[in-house]
């Protein structure tokens, strides 16, 4: 499936239109998603750090979305670096 | 809900106020609020800032703010307003950022729902600050993990007295 994560934050400059778009298998873990993820930033965004990644969450517009869940069905997300509101 | 009030506010739009904060948690029942409120300040980390942007995942963030009321009721175990606003967009120097306000019968519940809501405001909540510097550089802020695995990571170099202290 396709799927669109929509960027934030330091993530932001992963890519310049605000979302990345990654072909998934159909049944896919967020652990999967993020190793997907991380191999398409090495390529198309190197001075992204895979520590970045590592410490981001992936999230649905309702809830954080953790290693072990699976790819919600509209296959949107947005990944989440670490936060620092207030 | 009317007991619950949360927003975004696009800094180009509108200002942050923290009298339309205090008028929504007074109430005849309660005689305790308390407000935070968080400014931009002119230096972080010896440099001296000229301004912050914020981004935010609206969507989760104010579900986020809504499971905060929800833990914060939870504590308090009574009648309460709760308030809470962020600002997004690029602020100046003096802007306010965020607003959180609780009011209570009482003022020690209504100081601990404040700081417990702020608290996780800037811990849990989707937001991120970028700091622009005086000499044109810009940063975004390190922040704290969503993830639960890097929380525990990271929760645990903590105890260990390695990172992050969450002075934040």
């Amino acid at each position: 499936m396709k799927v669109r994560i929509a960027l934030f934050g330091a993530l932001r400059d992963a890519d310049a239109r605000g979302f990345i778009e990654l072909d998934a298998p159909d049944v896919c873990t967020i652990a999967t998603l993020r190793d997907l993820l991380r191999e398409h930033l090495r390529e198309h965004a190197p001075h992204i750090s895979a520590n970045l990644v590592q410490r981001s969450a992936f999230a649905s517009d309702d809830e954080i979305l953790h290693n072990h869940r699976t790819l919600p069905d509209n296959g949107k997300l947005a990944i989440l670096p670490p936060v620092s509101g207030g | 809900m009317t007991d619950l009030y949360t927003a975004v506010v696009d800094i180009s739009e509108a200002a942050l106020d923290p009298a339309t904060a205090l008028d929504f948690v007074s109430d005849p029942r309660f005689g305790g609020i308390d407000i935070f409120i968080g400014k931009v300040r002119e230096h972080n980390l010896g440099r001296i800032v000229t301004g912050i942007s914020y981004d935010l995942f609206e969507p989760l963030a104010l579900r986020t703010f809504e499971a905060i009321d929800a833990r914060a009721r939870a504590e308090i175990g009574g009648p309460m307003k709760l308030y809470i606003a962020h600002a997004k967009g690029d602020l100046r120097i003096g802007d306010v950022a965020v607003i959180v306000a609780a009011g209570t019968p009482h003022r020690d519940e209504a100081f601990r729902a404040c700081r417990l809501a702020i608290e996780a405001v800037k811990h849990e909540a989707p937001i991120w600050k970028q700091e622009h510097y005086i000499d044109g550089d810009s940063a975004w802020s390190e922040g704290c993990s969503l993830c639960d695995e890097q929380r525990e990571a990271e929760h645990a170099a903590t105890l260990r007295g390695d990172v992050h202290d969450h002075s934040h």
